[in-house]
């Protein structure tokens, strides 16, 4: 027994061991390290590997890259707090909009003196805003934010609805209509970030001018706004009387798959979901054809910057190398392959496609259009509050709580960072 | 029988080691920052008690914690405890089918939790989750509770995805039970006593130190808990169903107060060691039985 | 007469006891085995229906999308060298803890058992650190080392009770045939602990192989990964494979299963070979 134990962890310790020799780089070569998110199901993935792929064939010779594959969002910024807190922030790092850049700020290279009027002319005016802090640029941006609502055009006619609404009294006339028909007005959700229920209610906030500003404001600390409690008390009206029963505690997949059922007539959400409208796994065929899409009554849209990549290099050469890469990934042809891969908005407004699904067409143009262009509450507000909406959402949908409660839970939340 | 005293060393080294790398640095450093005010973007500073007279005196969130914590730490004890004992020793009757059901109870021990949640959040969903289905189907009416998110029901849902799940205690107390001699009980059936008075004066007193274990394991997996509150009803609505561990990992996740969280992580291990100290004692696990 | 229906009662109700437990023990695994045969439209939409097809379009997505196979290899590797690792240095010392009494020997025992407590978040960041500073940051046996550690406690107070249980005349009989100390343990207490020992073993593999946060925080690269981290390249924030991801948790589970079951087995054989108490 004991010499077999003693094989077995003979063994165990030698192909242990083998799974550490480290790689050396050849010379000339500097290492860059760069975890990704865009693995897996991610619908960035297919987009990386093309640009990475073509990265490589371009410096190779002189950069190699070290891609740790990370799967999952919250994994992804989970182990980066993990590296932040020990002071091991790989070179670039890219958290799919998530803003770090408030809570790593001190690790972060300043990239203001890097990016010259070419590069800045490579995103638009509030891409680059969102990435900074104090006029100085902390990252570097490779998508827009364009995010509106998507609406079932048969369900609509069915329930006698010819356009889109203008203003939130239209809207929730039409959700009594859509009622009326037998149909369930909204797709909602309330786990994770609540992000379909959140998008609504801050379009709602962003109908007036003081609330735009707040949903352009970085870190807001003070929710008991009189815009804030009114949305609150829509949201409330729309999970107690205009959406499905598994909305409350409802993921986002579940607010989609409603959506996809037809069992919905609206979803808020952004032209990366278009490519599921044709995915037969998901919808019966010809659905991607019932759709539309439309502003936010009040003409507001999510039309803003997001939070790009991030540099934390210690030394001159892996920077330079790091911003060989990140200006790689972020030039024109990258946005133009990201608009046409994913759906996703490129940071330069004038980088534009005919070859992708004209829905991603539309909602650019609506943003274009809109009087009031909002940023969503992910980027913008602590992650901690974002948290808190979402035990926070089923007690107003339970009617636990008042809607000026649940502002209040949000500026305490706040006011913990 | 004397044994030298380097020999028992060599056989404690080892572990001690490994407890001292893996654990002994960072519980001390659990221990000395939880007197610092530790945030990130670089604030470090000595606050002494503060974090802990902040917890218990104005933290709404962490009573309700401590509270959840502790209801749930004692229904586990006893509850979960006395659920898988109950079936380890219908199952050491050895009557066709144990080794089967012996396995069928370790299964949900050995999906993962994130599976098991969003198992849990089908079987519970108000829209087409099972049991609703099942409640209609029974009383003929319509019948839509929203388990998890319902402020009423949520702290009972959450516990039902542990507490019926006693594989590890079967496990546990069966193997105790069937490595009990059969002469014993063979001597006590003589006697004249029945199945019932074998099982709970001869067995269950030889099991001691086994459902000490038991149930020292169920409290402090209790201790420890969150994945699965985590990712059903995230500690919703509002407090209900928070307890320490979770609001640990937000605090120190998604709130970046490290100080904070270590604070709470020395509440924990405090409450543990009161727990395994009293447990101990309790079933007198220090006394060998021969 | 009495008697004999209070019987048939209890036996009925001890039928439907086990029975109902049974089910809702096994439901969760044939869900997600049903599942893996769905597609995501009727997960999402009939979750308890069976599935329309039994194609294997889930398995063959499940090892295109994320690099199962791969990681199989390392979850197997470190399951197995943790727990070898495990049950072998804390069976030495939950020996001498449970046999021996001497100053300090309840006060290791409490300390070991703290480490039941420590809370992962607040280990997280230290043990990265260490990994690094001691040279086995994304390496294999790395991993073994901090999951050996992780069920630590856990082992020890298994093989302690079962230690205790052990009659002390057996070890007593072999010091007067003349086997030293190490002899001892591993010739005569080792086998004979064999349950307690294979089922402290079981619940050390089953740790081992579903560990995730530390087995993200400890690697980078694919080589030394393990599958847990597998699981998540089928769910992100706006897209999502459930047919994948079940099909691949089916993968994952079903090890874990056999597992169990072989060391079960060592568990009865060791009782039928000729119980110790008494």
């Amino acid at each position: 027994m004991k010499k077999r134990i003693a094989e077995l962890m003979a063994a165990v310790m030698a192909v242990g061991i083998l799974g550490c020799v480290p790689v050396y780089a050849e010379d000339g070569v500097t290492e860059i390290s760069f975890p990704t998110m865009w693995v897996g199901v991610n619908t960035n993935t297919d987009w990386f590997n093309e640009r990475l792929e073509a990265f490589n064939e371009e410096y190779g010779d002189t950069i190699q890259v070290n891609v740790e594959e990370i799967a999952g969002d919250q994994n992804y910024v989970d182990k980066l707090k993990v590296l932040y807190s020990s002071n091991s922030l790989p070179d670039t790092f890219n958290a799919g909009g998530y803003n770090l850049i408030d809570s790593m700020q001190d690790q972060l290279v300043d990239l203001t003196d890097y990016v010259d009027d070419e590069w800045k002319s490579l995103a638009s005016d509030i891409s680059w805003e969102v990435n900074s802090r104090d006029g100085k640029i902390y990252g570097i941006p490779y998508t827009r934010q364009v995010i509106g609502y998507f609406y079932n055009k048969d369900l609509f006619a069915e329930a006698g609805i010819e356009e889109p609404a203008t203003t939130w009294e239209e809207f929730f006339e039409q959700c009594d209509m859509l009622l009326e028909a037998g149909i369930t007005p909204l797709s909602m959700d309330t786990a994770d970030s609540g992000w379909v229920t959140s998008l609504m209610l801050c379009a709602i906030v962003g109908q007036t001018d003081e609330g735009e500003e707040f949903m352009n404001t970085n870190l807001p600390t003070d929710y008991n706004t009189e815009e804030f409690i009114a949305a609150a008390e829509m949201i409330q009206t729309m999970f107690q009387k205009y959406t499905t029963s598994d909305a409350v505690g409802g993921a986002y997949e579940n607010a989609a798959s409603n959506f996809y059922m037809e069992e919905t007539a609206i979803i808020a959400n952004g032209p990366w979901m278009v490519s599921d409208f044709y995915d037969d796994t998901l919808v019966e065929e010809g659905f991607a054809d019932k759709i539309g899409t439309a502003m936010f009554p009040g003409s507001v849209m999510y039309n803003s910057g997001k939070i790009g990549w991030n540099i934390a290099s210690t030394d001159e050469e892996t920077l330079e190398a790091t911003l060989t890469f990140v200006k790689f990934m972020t030039n024109e042809e990258s946005q133009l392959r990201m608009l046409e891969v994913t759906g996703d908005i490129p940071a330069s407004e004038d980088i534009t496609s005919d070859d992708v699904y004209p829905l991603v067409n539309e909602v650019i143009e609506n943003g274009n259009n809109a009087e009031h262009c909002i940023n969503d509450f992910q980027s913008l507000w602590y992650a901690n509050v974002v948290d808190e909406i979402s035990v926070q959402y089923p007690l107003l949908a339970q009617g636990e709580i008042t809607a000026e409660e649940f502002a209040q839970a949000l500026t305490d939340a706040a006011a913990k960072n | 029988m004397k044994v030298k005293k380097w020999k028992l060393a060599s056989f404690l080294i080892p572990c001690l080691l490994l407890f001292g790398l893996i654990y002994f640095i960072p519980m001390c450093m659990v221990f000395g920052s939880s007197f610092f005010e530790w945030k990130a973007g670089g604030i470090f500073r000595f606050v002494g008690l503060e974090n802990y007279i902040q917890a218990f005196t104005s933290d709404s969130r962490m009573l309700h914690a401590l509270r959840n914590t502790v209801i749930w730490v004692v229904l586990q004890s006893v509850v979960h405890v006395a659920l898988g004992t109950v079936i380890a020793f219908m199952l050491a009757r050895r009557r066709r089918g144990w080794k089967i059901l012996r396995t069928v109870y370790m299964i949900p021990n050995v999906i993962s939790s994130a599976a098991l949640g969003v198992i849990f959040l089908n079987v519970f969903n108000a829209k087409y989750g099972l049991v609703n289905s099942i409640i209609s189907a029974l009383t003929g009416e319509d019948f839509s509770k929203n388990w998890f998110f319902d402020q009423n029901s949520a702290f009972i849902t959450v516990t039902l995805t542990w507490l019926l799940y006693t594989g590890m205690i079967i496990i546990l107390v069966l193997a105790g039970v069937l490595s009990i001699s059969e002469d014993v009980v063979e001597a006590a059936r003589i006697d004249g006593a029945n199945e019932m008075q074998v099982n709970m004066r001869i067995r269950l007193p030889l099991l001691r130190t086994v459902l000490g274990t038991s149930v020292i394991l169920a409290a402090t997996s209790m201790l420890k808990e969150f994945e699965l509150i985590y990712l059903t009803t995230n500690g919703g609505p509002g407090d209900t169903t928070i307890n320490l561990p979770l609001y640990l990992y937000k605090t120190s996740m998604t709130d970046n107060n490290y100080g904070y969280a270590n604070m709470m992580g020395v509440v924990l291990i405090v409450a543990g060691i009161v727990v395994v100290y009293a447990i101990n004692r309790l079933f007198r696990m220090d006394e060998a039985d021969y | 007469m009495k008697k004999k229906i209070r019987g048939g009662l209890w036996r009925i109700f001890r039928f439907l006891f086990l029975g109902f437990m049974a089910l809702i023990s096994v439901g969760p695994l044939v869900w997600i085995f049903l599942s893996s045969f769905k597609t995501n439209r009727e997960i999402l939409s009939s979750a308890f229906s069976l599935p329309s097809s039994w194609g294997l379009d889930g398995y063959e997505a499940a090892l295109q999308l994320a690099p199962i196979f791969k990681y199989y290899g390392n979850s197997v590797i470190i399951a197995v060298g943790s727990t070898a690792l495990n049950v072998l240095i804390v069976s030495m010392a939950a020996y001498v803890l449970a046999r021996y009494k001497f100053k300090g020997s309840t006060f290791i025992t409490l300390l070991l058992s703290v480490s039941l407590l420590i809370p992962t978040a607040a280990l997280l960041m230290p043990i990265y650190k260490i990994m690094i500073a001691i040279g086995l940051f994304d390496t294999r046996l790395g991993l073994i080392l901090v999951y050996a550690a992780l069920g630590l406690p856990t082992s020890l107070f298994v093989f302690k009770s079962y230690f205790q249980g052990i009659p002390r005349e057996l070890e007593d009989a072999a010091y007067i045939d003349g086997a030293g100390f190490y002899r001892t343990f591993f010739v005569i207490v080792f086998p004979l602990a064999r349950s307690g020992l294979a089922t402290g073993a079981i619940l050390q593999f089953l740790t081992s192989w579903n560990e995730f946060m530390f087995g993200l925080v400890l690697t980078q690269s694919a080589e030394v990964r393990t599958l847990p981290l597998a699981l998540n390249y089928f769910t992100s924030q706006f897209s999502f494979n459930y047919t994948a991801m079940f099909a691949a948790l089916t993968m994952v589970i079903i090890p874990s299963i056999v597992v169990y079951v072989l060391l079960q087995e060592q568990v009865t054989t060791s009782m039928v070979a000729g119980s110790v108490k008494g």
